[in-house]
């Protein structure tokens, strides 16, 4: 078994393959943990690999979950923690479908208010975020109208 | 337009069209009372912290157009002390008015409301976040005096001077006048500046927008110059805290330099950074701001009850 975080030589993985199941590659290191933990169930087969060499993103986490595609509201959250994450899903070895993280129009019930004040802290109500900027990605408390980096927001 | 059923939550949801459309209808009833056009009415107050002024005004609009009034205006009788949710309390009154106006400690607050309310909602204040009304009376009293805000001509000069960090009627005031043509004259203490995103959006609008360093400066270039209160808790020294309130003061002796038809404008309460001899000068409008919240509430009242 190749050692699986072995990141000096190339052509060794740096993070354990998998046969089915789904990878998101390309994460900013600082979000890796925390994209682990919004995928993982507890029975999930979860590999991580994290601090790697991305010629893209200088220093880079991957996180491949065995046997499982991600759902919709694990994708919303993806969206949220690593906009330009991609998506890989993996059948018998091989990547059959590669793609960007998706990132929706809004965010229903995904993370909460940075704003302290906000009434959605205060009372039992979903809260919703829309998309006022893409790259890099904000967004907006449909509530106490405030913008938001996504850094600022913690899923729920 | 129809404004039938809608509820007024931010000055965001409005545009030029419907802005100037709630002025005029504003001016119409000033000019020509309608003392029965919301007879049978009923207004819901919900008071969840207290604004006399505010509810006053909105209270003498719906009595003004023959319609009645409930309420509560002291959070401490309210249901939500009792640990009722804010969805239930207006679901609850929902029942009994037409329309509801409300104020309330929390951001965004006036929009959850309006996600569960089957009457119009009427925002009079969500904790710093918006306070539609008073944009549009401000907007009212601007126009009033200068009608080439709205009717097109050579720029109006506004001022903001005082806390323009922190003001919640400045920030709306500034996203309203994007849909005009004016100019911005800022005049704010170190630290207490618009923050840059309000600057970077008027000026996409295309305001031209200038920082001075003095109030007087300010007070020499503007046709309007809106004045606001300095608050010491934005202050971490009291001395530095004194030496900005006198240098934010202004008194009538600042006015000489000011362009004849320059009016002051202040969302009141004012404390010390009006001197009182203000009062009794040509420049003075923040009373009858005050007062031109009545027909824009009515105005609104109106349009959302489908009597307008
Ligand atoms: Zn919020």
């Amino acid at each position: 078994m190749t050692d699986p975080i072995t990141a000096s030589n190339s052509r060794v993985r740096q993070v354990e393959a998998i046969a089915n199941g789904t990878v998101i590659d390309h994460i900013p290191a600082d979000a890796t943990l925390r994209v682990a933990a919004l995928v993982s169930g507890t029975d999930d087969q979860i590999f991580i690999g994290n601090n790697l060499r991305s010629t893209r993103i200088g220093r880079k986490g991957v996180v491949k979950i065995s046997a499982r595609e991600l759902g919709q509201r694990q994708l919303a959250g993806l969206a949220l923690l690593a906009p330009s994450a991609s998506v890989s899903i993996i059948r018998d070895y091989a990547v059959v479908e590669k793609v960007p993280v998706p990132v929706p129009e809004r965010f229903d019930g995904i993370a909460r208010c940075a704003n302290p004040n906000c009434v959605t802290n205060h009372e039992k109500w979903t809260t919703r975020f829309l998309v006022v900027c893409r790259n890099p990605l904000a967004v907006r408390c449909w509530f106490c109208e405030r913008t938001f980096d996504t850094g600022e927001l913690t899923l729920i | 337009m129809n404004f039938r059923g809608r509820h007024i939550i931010s000055i965001a949801d409005f545009s030029r069209e419907e802005i100037l459309h709630i002025l005029q209808l504003a001016g119409e009833l000033e000019r020509r009372p309608r003392p029965d056009l919301l007879a049978g009415r009923l207004m819901a107050t919900l008071f969840f912290e207290p604004s006399t002024r505010t509810r006053l005004s909105f209270e003498a609009a719906m009595h003004k157009l023959g319609g009645r009034v409930i309420g509560f205006s002291d959070p401490g009788s309210s249901s939500a002390r009792k640990g009722e949710s804010l969805a239930d309390t207006i679901r609850m009154v929902d029942q009994y008015a037409d329309v509801v106006v409300m104020r309330h400690p929390r951001c965004g607050s006036a929009r959850l409301a309006s996600e569960v309310s089957r009457v119009p909602v009427l925002n009079g204040g969500d904790g710093a976040n918006q306070h539609p009304t008073q944009t549009f009376l401000d907007l009212y009293t601007i126009a009033k005096d200068f009608p080439q805000l709205v009717a097109g001509g050579p720029a109006l000069t506004v001022g903001f001077a005082g806390d323009l960090k922190y003001g919640r009627t400045v920030h709306s005031l500034v996203a309203a006048l994007g849909h005009f043509r004016v100019d911005l004259v800022l005049a704010a203490p170190r630290g207490l500046e618009l923050p840059e995103h309000y600057i970077d959006e008027a000026r996409q609008a295309g305001l031209k927008v200038t920082q001075v360093a003095t109030l007087q400066e300010a007070v020499e270039r503007c046709d309007v110059l809106y004045m606001t209160r300095l608050q010491e808790e934005r202050f971490p020294d009291p001395l530095e805290f004194d030496h900005v309130k006198a240098s934010y003061r202004l008194t009538a002796t600042m006015l000489a330099g000011a362009r004849q038809s320059m009016k002051v404008l202040h969302p009141l309460p004012r404390v010390n950074e009006i001197a009182q001899d203000v009062d009794a000068t040509v420049h003075a409008r923040y009373f009858d701001q005050a007062g031109n919240g009545v027909p824009v509430r009515q105005a609104l009242l109106g349009l959302v009850l489908g009597a307008l």
